[in-house]
């Protein structure tokens, strides 16, 4: 049950942040609501304005071009359906595939995920990969994030209260990148989350650089450049001997808490090991091996 | 812009009915089916869209009917457990889940037809691993599943 | 009764309620809409403990739209505490609030937004108190005590011997002892024994509790309600406003389900509360969330000590339970004496000290939950089995099947005896699963098995109607919450008035209708209410029977009943014929009547248990080292039935228990943290999912050895016990870990394994 707020519907960004401006904190923008109607259930925002955004000109877009560009308004299930995405990035495609449930597929949406900042956000991870940058508008003008400075920590982002979260441009990479994504957990939300390129010059013999984040163990996700390092020029044949070496540095760099999901030895571990896992998947990908991922319980492979 | 409170005309198709109500902005669309259309078959029980309880079909897409504002429903094809049979002719779905005793209490039925509908309307012979992609998000706490899945996979046609 | 094969009982027949269910028309207490209706919230306490030193509702009466506000001062126009155990649990707090969750204030109102709107004008000091939140705590010298006011006695018999220790937070001890189980430990040629610890765990019901109260210009009330015992919540509401039975109507239209959640009286009383103060009709729903704080499992410290001989024969057992029944007692009581009775599960042990004890603490209140503290014990004892055979050398089956009660054996005296020939589940079980065949090396195989006594002493009853056009109703108050009793009991009645099964209704329960049964639990309806049903089915045979006899010069002996009319091998008189002739007229109806009460006997717990359910469970499974995830690959549960009724029904009732008792088993335990519950919603409490489902096979004994219909004896509880120690003792032997507590989340069996490895690389 919610509490009553006005609706509005803004068939433009210049209109939609003319109300942000306007409204103050007593307006939040709504695309999908999967979290915000939540969040408003449970008493714990009380918005008087919601401003839909899922009538914004270009908002519902995918495009392509320099960069592969999402708008907010864009579904996960647009995502993962989206035969632009599909040849960009595939492994996108298949990431948007195991958000959630697919209720929250259908309706949830990818500015909406990134701008609640749940630390357990998939798409995040990825992103980090993928040189992601968030496009804010406001009546002041726009301006691009990088999305490591737009995410700052758990549920808190650099949007400023009369700014809209418009696009989300990912570079995909080169072709001849094997990359994978692997979650683990057993709540609703993933205990964590790797994902992993191996760009390298068209199938070459050797990594030529390294992306590595790791998700939902600690307050945002986050590259790991030590870990990277490890990869960078290694032998398509020898990653297996950086494993170890890769998994440890990952295991390093986080710092997480202890909570339901586990405590913070056990999440450091398991960064070891599915950092490990992902490695073994992404260099079987790099071999041009065509057999599917192994499995993991309460893992999903993408 | 709506102002809150006020009500807002909505035009939908409901079980393949054209309606027309006036409901407020912070409505949710599980409430209006239940109390404004009598369309008690949806059920509210996690309330947080885990469980799809409330699963409804708007436009063919399975939502949680529970966090879903109704006035979103405006100019949509709604589908209820109630739009499933035509007359006294159950939707297969329905004579599946009936024959391979895959309903105890019934309260999740609802949810898992609809969103067995959804996923045989998009792969018509689903195979195992295709439905518990699906169900990844309907829960049951009577039937332990198993027959649950074999009733959509039997409704699709296939033994797989 | 003729030897003629069965028709209709016994048969894999789709539920009388399938159709209503699948199209959305089945109605649960949260669809009815009544003219004039208002809605409630429920304020509740945001501390595990604490005085209520002030709780000001003026605000929230004045509110435009509220019709009543209620708390817990107001309630002196009544008794305002109920529990079947002790009536320890106030309607609306009173003085103090003993768990986070506890009502404290309720509001009626025209619409849920209004109420919830009253509920923030409500104004509550709190003083927060020192809390008893664990076992440890509440057991502990110098603790803080729960309760403090002298507790009154609820209202059963087997608990009018309640035994609370006055002064601490226990509640209930209960002590079974034969021969001198101290010097049979201490000759014994081995005892094995550990501590074990099972988790607070919630039932999840996909319906949350609801009731609809109303009361009428006569001063009756009326309460449609989510309820598993509708005379239990009549007798509590009667006490409680000073009504007499005759006047309260509980009606209870399907359920979404129960699992022991929704036994003895919940909402009930505070709906009717409120319903009064209003003077029209309220509705009151809980949501998932307030279920969590409403009922969930006692979770129990249970310490074991096993004895045996060389030669595997069981010598003692040596029990010490103890179960955290949360605030308020609810059943605890006789959770914990049942459950300790039956502590030495299906075997045969000369020498037993088995004690348990309840005990308060500021938490949920725990109750009924499918396994009624058995899952608890289990979990001990079948686990030390294992570790008993592995340090005698003996296969597990082995030493199980060597120790099992026999059919006729006596389990404790003036109960009664063993009903069932458990070594053929054992055995089945055993071979489903492939015990003697070689396995995969990653996966490891594990078995458990369960005993369990229904309640005793019970009184069921039912009035079969035969109508002048030859259909049937079929009235008794066993609750429809899924497991599919309706449709037994049309079954039980079609077949002994030779009627098709479409011919036979059952009457929702009402007790204004239907007549008294005391629960729908202890998996007892089959047996129970269906001989009830059954004999008044009988007794509507033995009418007709007479009628026909004198109308076709025969002895009723000569008489058979087949297709809805009385035979003989060249005559046919259909019933509605039948009744013509009893009556001289058209109209009329047959009533047939079935009283089931076997009474008090002097077995050890007030009554004997009328059947005894015993069933076995099989794992087989793997695990991730290095993540510690447990899969569970395949399952095998075989119950001892007697007779299956509806072997769909019953197969889709075990499916339902092995996946439950999987949740405890892998996943679910409620988190608290300074009494405080981190996880009480489903985004953080975790229930099996579709995926998360071995290869699953129930299989059923049926040697129709059950006092119930044709030989049937209970099920449903039993195919939940016996999964955690299964699946621990099949990790064991996998591993060679040994868990001793549940769930065996990820993270536990991790540690466990690599505990192993610094005690001993590379050796098991």
């Amino acid at each position: 049950m919610l509490r009553p707020f006005a609706l509005h519907r803004p068939g433009t960004a210049e209109e939609a942040c003319g109300l942000l401006a306007r409204l103050g904190d007593d307006a939040v923008p709504y695309a999908g609501g999967t979290e915000l109607l939540l969040l408003m259930k449970l008493g714990l925002l009380r918005p008087r304005h919601l401003i839909d955004v899922k009538r914004v000109a270009g908002f519902d877009a995918i495009t392509d071009g320099a960069r592969l560009t999402l708008g907010a308004a864009v579904t996960h299930r647009a995502v993962e359906r989206s035969p632009l995405v599909g040849r960009h990035c595939a492994l996108l495609a298949a990431v948007a595939r195991h958000v959630a449930n697919v209720r929250v597929r259908n309706v949830g949406t990818v500015g909406g995920n990134l701008a609640f900042a749940d630390p357990h956000s998939d798409l995040a991870t990825l992103f980090l990969t993928l040189d992601a940058t968030v496009e804010l508008v406001s009546g002041r003008g726009r301006r691009e994030l990088p999305l490591t400075d737009f995410v700052r920590g758990a549920w808190e982002t650099a949007r400023a209260p009369d700014e809209l979260l418009a696009s989300v441009r990912l570079t995909p990479w080169p072709s001849g990148t094997a990359a994978t994504y692997v979650k683990f957990g057993v709540h609703e939300r993933p205990t964590l989350g790797v994902a992993l390129a191996l760009c390298r010059a068209a199938a070459g013999a050797r990594v030529g650089e390294a992306r590595l984040a790791i998700g939902c163990v600690d307050a945002r996700p986050a590259r790991v450049p030590a870990a990277e390092a490890r990869l960078t020029g290694v032998a398509v044949a020898e990653l297996e001997d950086v494993a170890g070496a890769v998994a440890e540095a990952a295991a390093a760099a986080v710092d997480p808490a202890d909570d339901l999901h586990g405590s913070a030895d056990y999440k450091r571990a398991m960064v070891a090991v599915f950092v490990r896992r992902a490695l073994r998947i992404a260099a079987a990908r790099a071999r041009g091996d065509v057999a599917p991922a192994a499995r993991f319980p309460h893992a999903v492979v993408a | 812009m709506i102002d809150a409170g006020a009500r807002v005309p909505i035009r939908l198709v409901v079980n393949g009915r054209a309606r027309e109500l006036a409901v407020a902005t912070h409505a949710l669309l599980l409430d209006v089916l239940r109390d404004d259309l009598d369309l008690k078959g949806a059920k509210r029980s996690c309330d947080s869209q885990v469980c799809g309880a409330c699963t409804v079909l708007v436009d063919g897409l399975a939502v949680s009917a529970c966090t879903y504002l109704a006035v979103e429903a405006d100019g949509c094809a709604v589908l209820t457990v109630e739009g499933l049979a035509e007359g006294d002719t159950l939707h297969p779905i329905q004579r599946a889940f009936v024959d391979a005793g895959a309903v105890q209490c019934g309260f999740c039925t609802a949810g898992m037809l609809l969103t067995a509908r959804a996923l045989l309307d998009e792969h018509a012979a689903p195979t195992r691993e295709q439905v518990l992609h699906y169900l990844r998000g309907s829960l049951c706490r009577c039937t332990g599943y198993r027959k649950i899945v074999e009733a959509i996979v039997a409704a699709g046609g296939g033994d797989r | 009764m003729s030897a003629r094969p069965l028709r209709v009982v016994g048969r894999p027949l789709a539920r009388i309620d399938a159709i209503e269910k699948v199209t959305g028309r089945a109605r649960y207490v949260t669809d009815l809409v009544l003219p004039g209706m208002a809605h409630a919230r429920v304020l509740r306490s945001p501390y595990a403990h604490a005085r209520l030193a002030r709780v000001e509702t003026g605000r929230a009466r004045a509110l435009p739209g509220v019709v009543a506000v209620l708390a817990g001062a107001d309630l002196t126009w009544c008794d305002p505490y109920f529990g079947p155990a002790f009536r320890d649990r106030p309607i609306l707090a009173i003085d103090v609030a003993r768990h986070e969750g506890e009502p404290v204030a309720a509001v009626a109102a025209v619409d849920e937004a209004t109420a919830a709107a009253a509920l923030e004008l409500i104004d509550v000091d709190y003083e927060p108190l020192a809390a008893a939140l664990t076992l440890e705590d509440a057991l502990a010298p110098g603790a803080p005590l729960v309760h403090t006011r002298e507790p009154l006695a609820g209202h059963f018999a087997d608990l009018s011997s309640l035994r609370p220790r006055p002064g601490t937070n226990v509640c209930h001890q209960f002590h079974f002892a034969r021969g001198d189980a101290a010097t049979a430990l201490a000759s014994a040629d081995l005892v094995v024994g550990d501590t074990f610890r099972f988790p607070a765990v919630q039932h999840y019901a996909m319906e949350p509790h609801a009731a609809v109260a109303a009361w009428d210009e006569t001063g009756g009330l009326t309460v449609w309600a989510s309820t598993q015992n509708p005379y239990s919540v009549r007798v509590e509401l009667a006490k409680m406003f000073d009504v007499p039975l005759a006047r309260i109507r509980i009606v209870v239209p399907h359920l979404g389900g129960g699992f022991g959640s929704k036994t003895y009286a919940k909402l009930e009383p505070l709906a009717a509360a409120l319903a009064h103060a209003a003077g029209r009709p309220v509705r009151l729903a809980a949501s998932a969330a307030e279920a969590f704080q409403t009922v969930r499992r006692c979770s129990a410290r249970v310490t074991m000590r096993v004895g045996f001989g060389g030669d595997g024969t069981l010598a003692a057992v040596h029990c010490d339970a103890q179960y955290d029944v949360g605030a308020y007692a609810d059943i605890g009581p006789r959770v914990v004496q049942k459950a300790t009775y039956t502590a030495t599960g299906p075997y045969r042990v000369p020498h037993v000290d088995l004690g348990g004890a309840a005990v308060y603490t500021n938490t949920t209140p725990g109750g009924a939950f499918r396994g009624f503290g058995v899952p608890q014990l289990a979990w001990a004892l079948e686990s030390l089995f294992d570790v008993a055979a592995d340090r005698l050398g003996r296969d597990p089956i082995d030493l199980r099947r060597h120790n099992l009660l026999g059919h006729g054996e006596a389990f404790a005296p003036g109960d009664t005896p063993i009903d069932g020939k458990f070594e053929e589940s054992l055995g089945r079980a055993a071979e489903a699963i492939g015990w003697t065949l070689a396995g995969a090396a990653d996966r490891g195989r594990g078995l458990a098995t369960m005993l369990k006594a229904s309640i005793g002493p019970s009184v069921s009853e039912a009035i079969v109607r035969l109508h002048a056009d030859g259909s049937v109703s079929v009235l008794a108050s066993a609750v429809e919450m899924g497991q599919g009793t309706r449709t037994v009991l049309a079954q039980i009645a079609a077949e002994v008035l030779a009627v098709a099964l479409a011919r036979v209704v059952v009457v929702t329960p009402d007790t204004a209708i239907t007549p008294y049964d005391q629960t729908t639990s202890s998996s007892r309806s089959t047996t129970m209410t269906g001989r009830a049903v059954q004999a008044a089915a009988e007794d509507v045979r033995e009418q007709l029977l007479r009628v026909g006899s004198e109308a076709l010069g025969l002895p009723a002996s000569d008489l058979a009943l087949e297709d809805g009319a009385i035979v003989t091998a060249t005559r046919r008189l259909a019933y509605p014929e039948v009744l013509a002739r009893r009556f001289g007229m058209a109209g009329g109806e047959l009533i047939g009547r079935g009283v089931v009460a076997p009474g008090r006997s002097a077995a050890p717990l007030g009554g004997s248990t009328p059947f005894w359910e015993m069933a076995v469970g099989a794992a087989e499974v793997s695990v991730d080292e290095e993540t510690g995830a447990v899969s569970v690959e395949r399952y095998v549960s075989v119950a001892d039935v007697g007779r299956a009724v509806n072997p769909l029904l019953l197969e889709g009732q075990d499916e339902g228990g092995v996946v439950q008792g999987l949740g405890h088993t892998l996943f679910e335990e409620m988190a608290y943290a300074d009494g405080h519950l981190l996880n009480g919603t489903l985004l953080l409490y975790r229930v099996p999912r579709a995926d998360d489902v071995p290869a699953l096979e129930c299989r059923f004994v049926e040697n129709a050895d059950g006092a119930g219909p044709f030989g049937a004896k209970g099920a449903g509880e039993g195919s939940l016990v016996p999964v955690s120690p299964a699946v621990a003792n099949a990790l064991a032997r996998l591993t060679g870990v040994r868990l001793r507590d549940l769930p065996l989340t990820p993270e536990r069996v991790w540690r466990a394994l690599r505990a192993r490895e610094r005690r001993a690389p590379g050796a098991i």
